[in-house]
């Protein structure tokens, strides 16, 4: 039983991607998967029982029009990031540092200046968690406009108890921070592809992704900025229900 | 774990009588009691109401009704399971769901207790795998969860130990790890995005983080009755749900790649006692 060796890094970065290769075991299915799965390293494993052994409903349609396959499929950013998190490791510099100029090619800055949105649709966007989930109930787009579901992982209005912690509190966020050119660019940098600043983050790149449009980026960017925005306005002392 | 070294120390003999005591199937209410004696996790300790009101947990009739259903004659064979080998041979159901996943010679697969049971059905009992009994998987009203309830209760207060003797139990629990760390789809997510940390919200949920083996152990111990859709549910409904949260496709049950997922998050609770049936939010 010879298992093979972890994909090195380098493989993983240069974007070498099982799935897209030919499988090896496609052809001849084994009866009993032993041999086969022993032989395997855990990442082709897992590649294998996900789409040769099509442990996903590979072929339903997904939103943005491709299929379920598509979505399994791993970009670089992807890939790397969930090696270093697996491994324990602490992101090293070199990878830190091609992950962010991965996310920089990516983002598309609006032309001329970025001027804010209008904050009560950026509120809508924060808080919607609907859009792309699919399988045994499908989000219908046509019906519903996929959200940004800001506040499954942030605090924004600091009178909204219902908020996640995985992220930062961006209370105050403004207020705190003003509304410079380059704070309004940094902004949007960090809703298209956080990885810029913080590689291998789990804040999901939504301009990126393409699950925010630009206008959509522009609204939040409102929510998080504009003086009138319930985010930079301070606490009720009264709403303090838990 | 330092008491068992030291019983190892003391002799065979006593570690045995020791395994034995210790080795007993608890009500889910009192091993979660002792779990938030010894730990502080503000997970195991978010729903005040939910604790409160286990030893009423409907789940618990769920139990019965399986147990009844296990032992009825059944099916164009006519026979009842007790023939059925969930892992410590024919009709044994003490303890064996904490042993689960695991290698199984007759199919040559490392199965999950749902993959075992449809096996049983079709096998001994004769049903086929289109029969409501063996295709309905979801609500506390469907055989599948009767019988997935009873079997775990019976594993309540023992210790997740799911053997890794066999290499191929070993392979899928090291692909479940792959996957579970896996980001992709249109929100980079995986499920260590929400699940590798400790006291961290998802809205107003606590989540449970799996490198804390006492919080993982709630998290995986299903069949539970989950409060807000007032069902029984299985650990196969909570993975469908994740992955749907995901933004990803549904994994298809009974799988390899779902029983890698769940050789994974059992070996993640490895020794610490299961609380089943559980409630949940
Ligand atoms: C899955 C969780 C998650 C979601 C959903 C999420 N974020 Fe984040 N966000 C994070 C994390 C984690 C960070 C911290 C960056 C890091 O260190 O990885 C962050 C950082 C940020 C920052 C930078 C904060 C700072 O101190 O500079 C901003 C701004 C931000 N997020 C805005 C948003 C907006 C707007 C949305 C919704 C469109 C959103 N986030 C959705 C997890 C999330
Ligand atoms: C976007 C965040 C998110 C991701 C990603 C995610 N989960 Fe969850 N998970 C949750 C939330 C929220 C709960 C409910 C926790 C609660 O009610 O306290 C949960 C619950 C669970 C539970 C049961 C704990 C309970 O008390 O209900 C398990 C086990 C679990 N998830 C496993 C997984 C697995 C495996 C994956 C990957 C396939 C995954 N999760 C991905 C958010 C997530």
């Amino acid at each position: 039983m010879t298992r093979n060796r972890k994909l090195p890094l380098l493989a993983l970065i240069a974007g070498a991607s099982l799935c897209a290769a030919p499988s090896l075991f496609a052809a001849e299915r084994p009866s009993s998967p032993v041999a086969a799965y022993t032989a395997m390293s855990p990442e082709e494993l897992a590649d294998y029982l996900i789409f040769e052994m099509e442990g996903f409903d590979l072929h339903a349609p997904t939103q943005e029009g491709g299929t379920a396959r598509d979505r399994l499929e791993q970009d670089r950013t992807q890939k790397v990031c969930s090696a270093i998190a697996r491994s324990g490791a602490a992101l090293d510099r070199p990878t830190a540092a091609k992950i962010s100029a991965l996310a920089e090619e990516s983002i598309q800055l609006p032309e001329g200046d970025i001027a804010l949105g209008d904050w009560k649709k950026g509120e809508q966007i924060a808080r919607s968690g609907y859009g792309y989930r699919m399988g045994h109930r499908v989000d219908d787009h046509t019906g519903e406009p996929p959200g940004g579901n800001c506040y499954a992982c942030h605090q924004l209005d600091p009178n909204e108890t219902a908020h996640g912690t995985v992220g930062p509190s961006l209370a105050g966020y403004g207020r705190l921070r003003g509304t410079s050119d380059a704070m309004l660019k940094h902004t949007y940098q960090i809703i298209y592809n956080a990885h810029l600043f913080f590689p291998c983050t789990t804040m999901p790149r939504f301009g990126h992704n393409g699950t925010l449009t630009q206008e959509q980026i522009r609204d939040v960017m409102a929510y998080l900025l504009d003086p009138e925005s319930p985010v930079n306005q301070e606490t009720e002392q009264t709403a303090q229900a838990d | 774990m330092r008491i068992k070294n030291a019983v190892r120390a003391a002799g065979i003999a006593a570690f045995l009588s020791m395994a034995s005591h210790a080795a007993q199937v608890q009500p889910p209410e009192d091993v979660l009691g002792e779990l938030i004696e010894r730990n502080s996790s503000d997970y195991l300790t978010q729903s005040e109401q939910n604790i409160m009101m286990m030893p009423d947990n409907p789940a618990l009739w769920t139990a019965d009704e399986g147990e009844a259903l296990f032992r009825e004659e059944r099916g164009p064979n006519n026979t009842s399971l007790e023939t059925c080998d969930l892992g410590k041979g024919p009709g044994v159901v003490e303890g064996v769901y904490v042993e689960l996943p695991r290698y199984f010679e007759d199919t040559g697969r490392v199965m999950d207790l749902e993959s075992r049971l449809v096996y049983c059905m079709t096998s001994i009992q004769g049903f086929s795998p289109e029969d409501p009994e063996v295709k309905t998987r979801h609500g506390s009203d469907s055989d599948m969860m009767k019988l997935q309830t009873f079997i775990a209760s019976r594993s309540s207060g023992l210790p997740w130990n799911p053997p890794m003797d066999h290499p191929l139990e070993k392979a899928m629990r090291d692909a479940g790890e792959v996957m579970f760390y896996r980001r992709a789809g249109t929100s980079d997510f995986s499920c260590a995005t929400c699940h590798t940390n400790t006291s961290k919200r998802i809205r107003a949920s606590v989540l449970p983080n799996i490198n804390e083996p006492h919080e993982w152990t709630k998290a995986i111990s299903w069949p539970a009755f989950r409060v807000g859709q007032q069902n029984v549910r299985s650990s196969t409904h909570r993975i469908r749900g994740c992955y749907w949260q995901m933004r990803q496709p549904q994994i298809i049950p009974g799988s390899d790649a779902a029983i890698a997922l769940m050789s994974y998050w059992t070996d993640a609770a490895r020794g610490q006692p299961a609380i089943l049936p559980d409630k949940k939010r």
